[in-house]
């Protein structure tokens, strides 16, 4: 196995999803722009929340559901809920 | 009031299918079976239709008995009944092997018009549909983006690279589904109850069907896999650009350009 | 909103250990019972660390035995681990316990448990909403559509969002939570036993503490499941806020490649990568009443889980909880009615179960949790006494000569006493 840290893109290609049609998770990413902190960057396991230059980038493809975002974010912009229809995230093995 | 029937493929879930390091096979543990995407997009026309126009949609598989999670997904969705053909005799059949069997049930039913998705993802041949309008000599339209009714005559409308075309078909007729068209709709929880509380899923046989082995499974299937062989990796070259979108617009057209990947012309 | 034609004396909010342990308790007695999930098949959305405590299960489902068990936990080990050096302990002792499994197996299995016992488990429903009318919930809505019920048991999980979309509860605080990380890492049963010392059904828990979660208060695991390990960490998310430095994965991968470590996972590949939220603090700001007027609350959404730092226990809590309340709605039903009055004899009951009587008993040990110095110091001083009294060939150091090197500068003699004052009292 690699002996070096893996990318997480990489770590999460062992996962499965049936990705939702539309996004289960909405960022208000106005109110990023406030922000100072950007915790989401570090702690969303599944590295949804990314930066493109000054800008919070969002995608909720492989999104792990574990609610950290939603939590952690200090200007309450993320509105949260879980995909339908039995799409998302599919753990096998935990 | 139509009646339709719809074919479907329970497939895994190849989204998410990796390469063992070690061996260089494909890992199959455990990854989990969908219905194929783009026959949902079938699924969803159908419902369509019969949201407008009245009538009951009926969902074929031809798979081993796992599929059924794939049909309660179905009917969850709003389709009236499913039947799972599924027999050891069907097993190793190549797409004309497949298609003759799900003429054969299509033909025990009674139908106006029948849909299948534009292709699988485990094997985008495509064939499946077209195959079973010729064993039914059925007028096939492909690459179908909307479906409506008009005196008895089923219109089409079918999205090419640089053309739309426009179709009038007689009924009983064969359409396949354009993919990423339609978004599938949300499993209802009154149609999911029905499904466990009613078992509207059917499971037929050879027994049923009575077709000839010699023209199922492994020995009706023409069609012989002589080799597989790997792409071999192209090097990539790797450069990231940093800077505002109108700049890196600019500099990835000069690239591409240099590259001799484009031309302006 | 629309009624569907369907009527049951109990709906039951997710099939992950507490609701399946409830439907299945419920369906047993004959209630009419609907089990719904929002995944795929049950357990496809739940995770956990590792290793799960047989005999609360045992006493919620009839023929436990069949359980997919991967093996039982034989060997538990606690490592302090700085830098590259690491001191354990180790207890081995050959009693069958607990186990490690995967969660998402064992979930199954409870569902279809569930079903074998007369109750309808539907898959592929996210519930939208708790139903309430005149203050007492009457059922769920899923989409525009309405499912009546006497009572819903909720166990949705953590975010427990329908109990906040019902103005039930808050939000969860940050502080409240930890998050949850691991990967699975497939080896072969055979390697799993060498490198771990471990007959054919033995396991290992391992817990670690120091800077193994590379400073971020909270602890590493791995679990020896049947032919993979369990590796990752848990982190309280309040504190993680505030000290985070590179992305999470980074802490995962930083302890999956560990000098100490690195060895065990050289020959596997990563199967998958999880998170999940785990409650923390649960005793005493448990932070809502678990019952109301046609609800009653099991789980992690009641914040039924116990954090020691040295073992967890989540899913037999929340598998012993879900079977309290189907025993308070049994009560209630004998009482005439699924009303606030009746069903608060789930917290009677779950106070004096052993659920509600341990998390008293270790209630500062969330608190004690927070200590920092319990990540750094000690690690750093314990491992330097080890280091002393095995790396000095010509001057062997006396014990407390060693101990007092190894603590000067670093602690002083009045936080060592405190500290271990908490510890004792904590846990």
């Amino acid at each position: 196995m690699m002996r070096k840290p893996m990318r997480v893109d990489d770590i999460l290609n062992n996962d499965v999803w049936d990705v939702d049609y539309e996004p289960h998770i909405r960022v208000d990413t106005t109110k990023c722009r406030e922000c100072e902190e950007k915790p989401c960057l570090l702690l969303c396991p599944a590295q949804c929340y990314t930066l493109a230059g000054d800008e919070v980038l969002f995608s909720y493809e492989g999104c792990l559901e574990c609610g950290t975002c939603r939590l952690i974010c200090p200007h309450d912009a993320v509105s949260w809920d879980y995909p339908v229809s039995g799409r998302g995230i599919h753990y096998r093995f935990s | 009031m139509l009646k339709m029937v719809v074919g479907i493929k329970w497939v895994p879930n190849t989204t998410s299918v990796n390469i063992d390091p070690k061996t260089g096979t494909l890992i199959r543990e455990g990854i989990p079976s969908v219905v194929n995407p783009h026959d949902l997009e079938a699924v969803e026309m159908a419902l369509r239709l019969k949201d407008e126009y009245g009538g009951k949609v009926t969902v074929i598989t031809m798979s081993p008995p796992s599929a059924i999670a794939g049909l309660e997904h179905v009917l969850g969705m709003g389709a009236d009944e499913a039947i799972l053909v599924s027999d050891r005799a069907f097993a190793g059949a190549d797409t004309l092997a497949t298609s003759y069997v799900l003429a054969k049930v299509i033909e025990r039913l009674d139908y106006d018009l029948i849909i299948f998705g534009q292709e699988t993802i485990d094997s985008s041949t495509a064939h499946v549909g077209a195959q079973v309008a010729s064993w039914l000599d059925l007028p096939y339209v492909y690459y179908v983006t909307h479906a409506e009714l008009r005196d008895r005559k089923l219109v089409v409308r079918r999205s090419l690279e640089n053309a739309h075309e426009t179709y009038e078909l007689e009924l009983p007729a064969l359409i396949s589904v354009a993919m990423h068209t339609l978004h599938p709709r949300r499993v209802k929880v009154s149609n999911k109850l029905r499904v466990k509380l009613e078992n509207p899923i059917k499971t037929w046989s050879n027994q049923v069907l009575g077709l000839d082995p010699e023209c199922i499974g492994l020995r009706g299937s023409p069609t012989a896999l002589s080799k597989i062989e790997m792409v071999p990796k192209v090097p990539r070259k790797n450069e990231v650009f940093r800077g505002d979108a109108r700049e890196a617009a600019k500099w990835l057209l000069e690239k591409l350009m240099e590259e001799g990947l484009l031309k302006l012309g | 909103m629309k009624e569907v034609g369907y009527k049951f004396d109990v709906i039951v909010v997710g099939a992950g250990p507490a609701g399946s342990a409830a439907a299945y308790t419920l369906a047993k007695k004959g209630f009419k019972v609907l089990l719904v999930e929002r995944g795929r098949v049950p357990g496809s959305k739940n995770v956990f660390g590792g290793r799960v405590y047989a005999d609360p299960l045992r006493d919620v489902f009839d023929g436990f035995d069949e359980a997919p068990i991967h093996r039982w936990v034989t060997k538990e080990r606690i490592s302090l681990v700085n830098g590259e050096a690491m001191t354990s302990f180790e207890f081995h002792e050959r009693k069958r316990t607990s186990f490690t499994t995967y969660l998402t197996e064992l979930a199954c299995w409870m569902a279809r448990k569930v079903e074998e016992a007369g109750g309808t488990v539907l898959t592929e429903i996210t519930v939208d909403e708790l139903v309430v009318e005149d203050g007492k919930v009457t059922g769920i809505r899923v989409g525009d559509e309405k499912v009546s019920s006497d009572v819903v048991i909720d166990a949705e999980g953590i975010n427990r969002l329908l109990l906040e979309r019902a103005g039930l509860v808050p939000k969860l605080e940050v502080r409240y939570a930890g998050l949850g990380v691991k990967e699975v890492i497939k080896l072969s049963k055979k390697e799993i036993e060498d490198l771990f010392g471990l007959d054919e059904d033995e396991g290992l828990a391992w817990l670690m503490m120091g800077d193994v979660t590379g400073g971020l208060p909270g602890g590493a695991f791995l679990y020896t499941n049947r032919d993979s390990v369990s590796v990752g960490l848990v982190v309280m998310l309040g504190e993680a806020v505030k000290e985070v430095r590179e992305h999470i994965s980074r802490y995962v991968e930083a302890l999956r490649l560990h000098p100490l470590l690195e060895r065990y996972f050289r020959n596997g590949r990563i199967m998958e990568y999880s998170a999940h939220l785990v409650p923390e603090y649960t005793w005493p700001s448990l932070p809502h009443r678990l019952y109301a007027d046609g609800l009653l609350v099991a789980g992690d959404a009641a914040g039924l889980l116990l954090n020691l730092g040295y073992n967890f226990r989540g899913v037999d809590y929340a598998a012993y909880s879900g079977y309290l309340a189907a025993k308070a709605v049994e009560k209630a039903h004998e009482m005439g009615g699924m009303t606030s009055e009746n069903l608060s004899v789930y917290e009677r009951m779950l106070e004096e179960s052993f659920i509600m009587k341990q998390l008293r008993k270790f209630r500062n040990a969330p608190k004690m949790r927070e200590n920092g110095r319990l990540y750094t110091t000690y690690p750093e001083v314990v491992n330097s006494v080890m280091d002393q009294l095995f790396h000095s060939p010509y001057e062997i150091p006396k014990v407390m000569e060693a101990f007092k090197r190894a603590k000067d500068g670093k602690i002083g003699w009045l936080d060592l006493v405190r500290d271990l004052l908490e510890v004792v009292r904590s846990v």
